[in-house]
């Protein structure tokens, strides 16, 4: 179908399996030669997968590869730099002690006992000029943005001979200036013959650069199109699917009054880049407010800084009125605050310590357990008895280590130990993401038990399937701004696609 | 190919058998280096064995080198739980010593004996405690690395005995101070020659606390939860700083006040060589314990057995005191060699069991790494 064009890369009938999952199901895709083919879908589409396949990471268990005609047998990243692949990940692989020179030589075989750094430092400087841009390739890699930390890697891969090269999100950390250099980069070498592979699920960033789209969910192949055919509109929807869905069983209660209110909210994620942008957001007692979007457009920073893990840098939170800006958990946790994080074993539970610890945590300092400056253990394991009856958590043994329970029952415990704390507000960040069917049921039940009973809850998922499932309403996050808040009783999926790829701004 | 396997749970047989088969294999590899030396291994071990606990004497200077031990091994105990990892316990010692002799040598020669041995205790603790301070500050404020700023304090310490010792504190050029007062001397429990003091039950009384502390106490529990997961202890409204400080002051003052107790009951004069090491042996202890306070007691009265039998088989068989550094080490080696076994499973395998074609190219070590997760999934 593709016969007049030249090909450069086909790959067919890719398959990879994870344990319990498979990650690429018979995926063909097809590059021809000097076009920018962007890779669209959401988290956990395949995307990364099918490309870890193409640069050697991943070996896949079914399907072939052809490199411009000839098959290839790709086992190692080494491998796929031979056959002229260069992968840019989303977070560099530069050692920052390092020069430029030093970093782009790395690994490198052709280079004998003695460096030519001289030469080296002139092949970069050939190559950036050819791009139109510019790398003192004797600077260390801890003295540049990470603008041109992007262009050394770029450099890299075209001084080890790439003619393919993925770029896994490369926008995700730049400056809108700086993507905008980039993409003049991208024009330059697509006219230089080269072709691009740019993972995105930024839509107005895949119709101003790519050739042609290439969409993928859950695994699955849904299509190539050339851009110039489709709509953003269209593209949504291939990338988030059909439009009919299924509601859970819900009662109607009366909305309550406002319990969260966050306004104005700037603050920096941990690689300081201003993760949340003047955000803000209303939750009332009574209702799931779903947050969607797509993962790392400051989701994980709002929920910190609501539970005062993260540092405002400017703007207010308040619970039922009262102020807990930049507030300690524990004032939080008198708010009636309570927070299930999306890192169970790294935020929520102690994993080494016992299923009676972790079920304390929250409580030690509270009767009966406390006992002066002692701590009555008889008393924790009571509670914890009754919370493991109570939320029907099958633990073993109550003194093992709770990092030997399931995924569900670390999660389950996690949800008892919170809702025991009776919250006014609860925050739960992807509660169900890698459990069973039974048990994300049962955590999505608990969730509208809470909400019946008067508490606002605050949803953060990537699984959109299941915002539209249990929420009330669905605020969509992009780049630090809710950029709008639909009803998810009669919600538009297309709407809510184009707004996570942020194609259209805010829309009561 | 030999493949490592996490175990859930340690049998309690293997628990008990693998640390005597360590001690074993320890002595066993001592036995070699001594043979080299061309001394009979069993004489060496039985003349140790007769130092240490040989009579009444031998025994209460075993006890003499346990007391430090102790005093700092369960110190260590508590901030090793809270994975603060204080190194600085010789440090420690040293300023404590040096704060309590201020008292002895300059104090007020009126004062009561106890009382002024009280102050001398007092001020020995609090010297240490602000010599551990300081790597706790730098640790909750910059997240500095503890084991560099209290390895690098344990110089300091010792250039400071050095300064007082060759300075004003020395007597005649010698870098000695000038003997304790009875009144500065902590009273011993024995009589002579044993030079047994009262600090011994300075040493059983902190193994019991700090025992308490941990397995009881708020506080005990508060350090626990923030040496797994800090960011939990944070969440859970824990004043990370607070406990911090506080546990760090506890181990460090303990160790000032094994060096002044050690200084005014055993050695009664401030001198460069106040066996200060013991800093680095306490270590050993505390994690030879599993950092229970407890066991610690009784690993910190082996240690000094061994210890004390060294000075004995020098003297007696003119072997040299570096065979019992031999030894120690070689021990301590086998017993942290045992640890794969107690917590990993060892199994022989001829390859690495992945079918053809499904593994990730990406080294032995990953995929192994997958079949661990694939397993927890499961």
């Amino acid at each position: 179908m593709e016969g007049q064009e030249q090909l450069m890369l086909v790959m067919s009938n890719i398959t990879k399996r994870f344990p319990g999952i498979v990650a690429n199901d018979h995926v063909n895709f097809a590059l021809r030669k000097g076009e920018i083919h962007t890779l669209l879908g959401e988290n956990g589409a395949g995307k990364s997968t099918l490309m870890n396949v193409l640069d050697g990471i991943y070996y896949p268990d079914e399907g072939e590869i052809t490199i411009e005609g000839k098959r290839v047998d790709l086992r190692s990243p080494l491998d796929s730099m031979k056959h002229g692949i260069g992968m840019i990940h989303q977070h560099f692989m530069l050692v920052d002690s390092l020069s430029v020179i030093e970093n782009v030589i790395l690994g490198l075989e052709s280079q004998g006992f003695y460096i030519d750094k001289k030469s080296v430092a002139h092949q970069i400087e050939a190559i950036a000029k050819k791009y139109n841009f510019r790398v003192d390739p004797y600077a260390k890699i801890w003295q540049l943005s990470v603008g041109e930390q992007q262009r050394v890697e770029i450099i890299k891969t075209l001084f080890k001979g790439a003619r393919i090269l993925i770029l896994d999100e490369p926008t995700a950390v730049l400056t809108p200036q700086e993507s905008e250099e980039l993409f003049g980069i991208l024009r330059e070498m697509k006219s230089e013959g080269k072709s691009i592979i740019f993972i995105s699920h930024k839509l107005n960033e895949v119709m101003s650069i790519s050739d042609r789209v290439t969409v993928l969910r859950k695994g699955q192949l849904v299509g190539t199109v050339d851009t110039v055919s489709i709509t953003e509109r269209e593209l949504a929807k291939m990338m988030i699917g059909r439009d009919v869905l299924f509601r859970l069983e819900r009662k109607d209660i009366e909305q309550g009054r406002e319990v969260l209110k966050v306004e104005d909210a700037q603050a920096y994620n941990d690689r300081g880049i201003m993760a949340l942008n003047k955000l803000n957001i209303t939750v009332h007692g009574g209702e799931i407010m779903g947050v969607a979007g797509v993962a790392g457009n400051g989701q994980v920073e709002l929920a910190e800084c609501i539970t005062g893990l993260r540092h405002l840098v400017s703007g207010h939170v308040t619970v039922e009125g009262i102020d807990v800006t930049n507030a300690t958990p524990c004032t939080l946790a008198s708010a009636g605050v309570n927070y299930i994080p999306a890192d169970r074993l790294g935020v929520g539970l102690v994993p080494n310590l016992s299923t009676v610890d972790n079920a304390m945590l929250r409580k030690y300092k509270q009767q009966p357990m406390r006992r002066g400056t002692f701590i009555d253990y008889a008393a924790a394991c009571t509670y914890a008895d009754g919370l493991i009856e109570k939320f029907d958590i099958a633990v073993p043994l109550k003194n093992a280590p709770v990092k030997v329970l399931s995924g569900g029952n670390m999660q389950k415990l996690l949800l008892a130990r919170e809702i025991e704390e009776n919250p006014r507000l609860l925050i739960a960040e992807h509660p169900t993401r890698g459990l069973d069917v039974g048990a994300t049921e049962f955590v999505r039940k608990i969730l509208l038990e809470q909400r019946d009973n008067g508490v606002a809850v605050l949803l953060i998922s990537e699984d959109l399937d299941e915002i539209l499932m249990v929420a009330d309403r669905v605020a969509v996050m992009y780049e630090g701004r809710i950029v709008g808040i639909v009803d998810a009783h009669h919600v538009d999926i297309a709407q809510i696609g184009l707004m996570m790829a942020g194609a259209v701004g805010a829309k009561a | 190919m030999l493949r490592f396997e996490k175990r859930d749970k340690t049998p309690i047989q293997l628990r008990v058998l693998v640390p005597i088969c360590s001690v074993l294999l320890g002595l066993l590899m001592g036995s070699v280096v001594m043979l080299f030396a061309h001394v009979n291994p069993l004489r060496v071990y039985g003349a140790i064995v007769k130092g240490a606990f040989g009579s009444a004497y031998t025994f209460s200077e075993t006890l003499v080198i346990a007391v430090p031990l102790i005093l700092m091994s369960v110190g260590l105990c508590l901030v090793y739980r809270m994975k603060f990892f204080n190194i600085g316990a010789k440090g420690q010692y040293i300023i404590g010593a040096i704060c309590g002799s201020y008292l002895a040598l300059f104090g007020p020669a009126t004062m009561s004996r106890p009382l002024l041995l009280t102050l001398m205790m007092v001020l020995g603790t609090l010297g240490g405690a602000l010599w551990a301070i300081i790597p706790a500050l730098l640790k909750v404020y910059w997240n500095v690395n503890e084991v560099i700023v209290t390895l690098l304090l344990n110089y300091i310490a010792s250039y400071i005995l050095w300064f007082f010792m060759y300075g004003t504190w020395g007597t005649r050029g010698f870098p000695l101070s000038k003997n304790f007062a009875l009144n500065a001397q902590l009273p011993r429990i024995l009589p002579p020659p044993s030079r047994l003091h009262i600090g011994l039950f300075f040493g059983l009384a902190a193994a019991v606390i700090i025992w308490i502390i941990i397995r009881k106490t708020r506080f005990g529990y508060e350090t626990r939860v923030l040496g797994e997961n800090e960011r939990a202890a944070r969440y859970a409204g824990i004043n990370v700083f607070k406990t911090v400080i506080i546990a760090a002051v506890i181990s460090g003052g303990l160790a000032g006040l094994a060096g002044i107790a050690h200084t005014s009951a055993v050695l009664r004069v401030l001198q460069l060589e106040i066996n200060s090491d013991y800093g680095y042996t306490a270590i050993i202890a505390a994690w030879l314990a599993g950092l229970d306070p407890l066991v610690a007691v009784g690993i910190s009265v082996l240690l000094a057995a061994l210890e004390a039998g060294g000075y004995q088989i020098q003297i007696v068989m003119r072997v040299p005191f570096g065979i019992v550094g031999v030894i120690e080490s070689s021990i301590l080696f086998c017993l942290l060699a045992g640890e794969i076994v107690t917590h990993y499973r060892v199994i022989l395998t001829r390859r690495l069991s992945t079918p053809p074609g499904s593994t990730p190219r990406i080294g032995k070590k990953c995929s192994v790494a997958l079949d661990e997760r694939a397993r927890g999934g499961a």
